[in-house]
């Protein structure tokens, strides 16, 4: 009774890990996507460091100063490339060149080669979000508190997971992969203009729109979890949950293995 | 218990209107390779997608290896059995030939040593290469590691060779024999007739949805017992009439006969020539190829989707 509950855990575990291993690899090789996903954030807060670097606490910066600001909204950013953006281009490229139907194709259950891809976007984000805040140390932003890592890493995790979801209910609806980076950034772009991660909005009406779409709502965590010890924005939270419940909604009943639609 | 590895009864499939598959029924024996022809649209890519667990059936009764591929419960287990090389190309670019059927050996129970099938598709000493830098008949050999590495008991190939060059395709061909003498039973689709000549111990040909003939490579559609074919140029001066035999002066202008006695009809004909102290040209004795049997036997499909592109 025991070894047969227990032997399908084991072999679970370890086909997760390989196959966490082969998507770290597949990846890191690929230099579109080190780059984009990895690179991008980072150059934007080494400028943004260098230009704001002296720019004291203000109102205009919500009370912080301008970096403690950008480390958080940066972050953010560096979380949606990695999740959102990442697993929307990367599912959809996969599915026409056919190899998601190949992986179908072997004993790999599906819900296995969705956790590893999940584990490996979390995995991502957690090493680009350091760079970024060590990156930020070395232009004078204090780095978090050791009360202030529960409520980091709880965003982190919600955030990462509810981007993820959102990028396989993108992908699901893409039909041409040659197209996906467009409409992806076509999304993306003015959202996270709206949502304050490149300029804080003062507009209530704007914000009070973005309160409801899910970037802003991240970057409000974000800060909290950063910048200010407060507790966990549960409300902000919650809105992001629910546009990731919404994405896997759309993922669970229209996401396709196969490149031709029988 | 059947003892077909694959057991396909009365199988059927639509989509909307049109049947893609009616009244299949088919068997593959433990052991052995059986191939599928027939022409573009004909309902072989349907078939082989629904034994492999990709597409649902309208009705009939499958069974792969004991188990129902329409049925998701058992799906993973299927998929530890069966092994595939589907159409298209698909590798990740960025891996290595090792790192790509590494990466699908740890997807199986009990796999076959990497190297070894990395030896046994001819990549040896690629194994550091990226997949991108292989040539596309090198990444067709790479699918086919992929498609054996776990081990199967039954092996879908589907075009398996195309894009290959001749000598690529002939060690293709020894390896699939050496898999099928190991035990490994066998269902491949193909264009090339020459390859189901050489391969198939059986051969099935679809056409409209359904199955037109099933044999051996040699029996198929009555090839054994048709007319033996015996072809010369006439004997300048003369004329067909004059011929011991009866015979017809088509295309080419070779004079064909037709005979179901070759032995006897040859002698009559050379005694003839020999007595006239003549010769004959360029003298073939043949069967029908399997190509002439194939074509004959899926000319109404073709003919039908003809009339459809005039229609249109």
């Amino acid at each position: 009774m025991n070894t047969t509950t227990h032997r399908p855990l084991h072999r679970d575990l370890t086909l997760l890990r390989h196959q966490i291993r082969y998507e770290q690899l597949s990846f890191w090789r690929n230099p579109q996507s080190a780059f984009f996903t990895f690179v991008f954030p980072v150059v934007i807060i080494t400028i943004f460091g260098a230009l704001f670097h002296d720019v004291p606490a203000g109102p205009y910066f919500q009370g912080l100063s301008a970096l403690q600001y950008y480390v958080c909204t940066i972050a953010g950013l560096s979380v949606l490339g990695s999740c959102y953006s990442q697993l929307a281009i990367v599912l959809s490229t996969r599915r026409q060149d056919g190899i998601l139907k190949r992986v179908r194709a072997t004993p790999l259950p599906s819900s296995m080669y969705f956790i590893g891809l999940l584990a490996h976007c979390i995995m991502v984000s957690v090493v680009t979000v350091s760079l970024i805040v060590g990156i930020g140390s070395l232009f004078g932003v204090p780095l978090p508190g050791h009360a202030q890592w529960p409520a980091i890493v709880v965003t982190l995790v919600l955030g990462a997971a509810s981007f993820c979801a959102l990028g396989v209910g993108v992908a699901s609806l893409i039909r041409n992969a040659e197209a996906a980076p467009a409409v992806v950034q076509f999304v993306l772009f003015p959202l996270l203009f709206v949502s304050g991660t490149y300029l804080p909005i003062q507009s209530d009406l704007l914000n009070g729109i973005t309160s409801a779409l899910p970037v802003k709502p991240f970057n409000e965590s974000l800060l909290g979890a950063f910048a200010r010890d407060a507790d966990l924005a549960w409300q902000n939270l919650g809105v992001l949950l629910l546009w990731g419940a919404a994405g896997a909604v759309v993922a669970i009943r229209r996401f396709r293995w196969d490149p031709r639609p029988s | 218990m059947t003892s077909g590895a694959v057991v396909v009864a009365d199988l059927h499939k639509s989509y909307g209107a049109v049947d893609a598959v009616r009244d299949v029924s088919f068997t593959v024996e433990q052991g052995e390779i059986l191939a599928l022809l027939g022409p573009n649209g004909a309902g072989k890519s349907t078939t082989l997608e629904i034994l492999e667990g990709f597409r649902t059936r309208d009705a009939g009764r499958v069974d792969v290896l004991g188990i129902d591929p329409g049925d998701r419960a058992t799906g993973r287990e299927l998929r530890e059995r069966i092994g595939l090389v589907l159409q298209d190309i698909a590798v990740e670019p960025y891996l290595t030939v090792r790192e790509t059927v590494a990466r699908n050996a740890g997807y199986y129970r009990s796999p076959r040593d990497v190297d070894e099938v990395i030896g046994l598709v001819d990549l040896a000493g690629l194994e550091r290469r990226k997949v991108r830098t292989l040539s596309g008949g090198q990444k067709r050999r790479l699918d086919l590691a992929l498609g054996m590495i776990g081990n199967p008991r039954l092996l879908f190939l589907d075009e398996p060779t195309t894009g290959f060059d001749p000598g690529a395709r002939r060690s293709a061909w020894q390896l699939v024999r050496n898999l099928r003498d190991a035990g490994t039973t066998i269902l491949l689709t193909t264009h090339y007739l020459e390859e189901a000549q050489v391969l198939a111990d059986r051969v099935a040909v679809m056409s409209g949805g359904t199955i037109v003939s099933e044999g051996t490579p040699s029996t198929l559609g009555g090839r054994d017992s048709a007319l033996a074919r015996i072809r010369f140029a006439l004997p300048e001066g003369c004329t067909a009439a004059e011929l011991p035999v009866a015979a017809a002066v088509p295309d080419e202008g070779l004079v064909t006969v037709q005979t179901r006695e070759p032995t006897a009809t040859l002698r009559q004909l050379t005694g003839w020539a020999l007595r006239r102290g003549s010769v004959l040209d360029r003298l073939t004795v043949d069967r029908p190829s399997l190509e002439d049997v194939y074509l004959r036997l899926t000319e109404r499909d073709v003919a039908e989707r003809t009339m459809d592109g005039s229609a249109r």
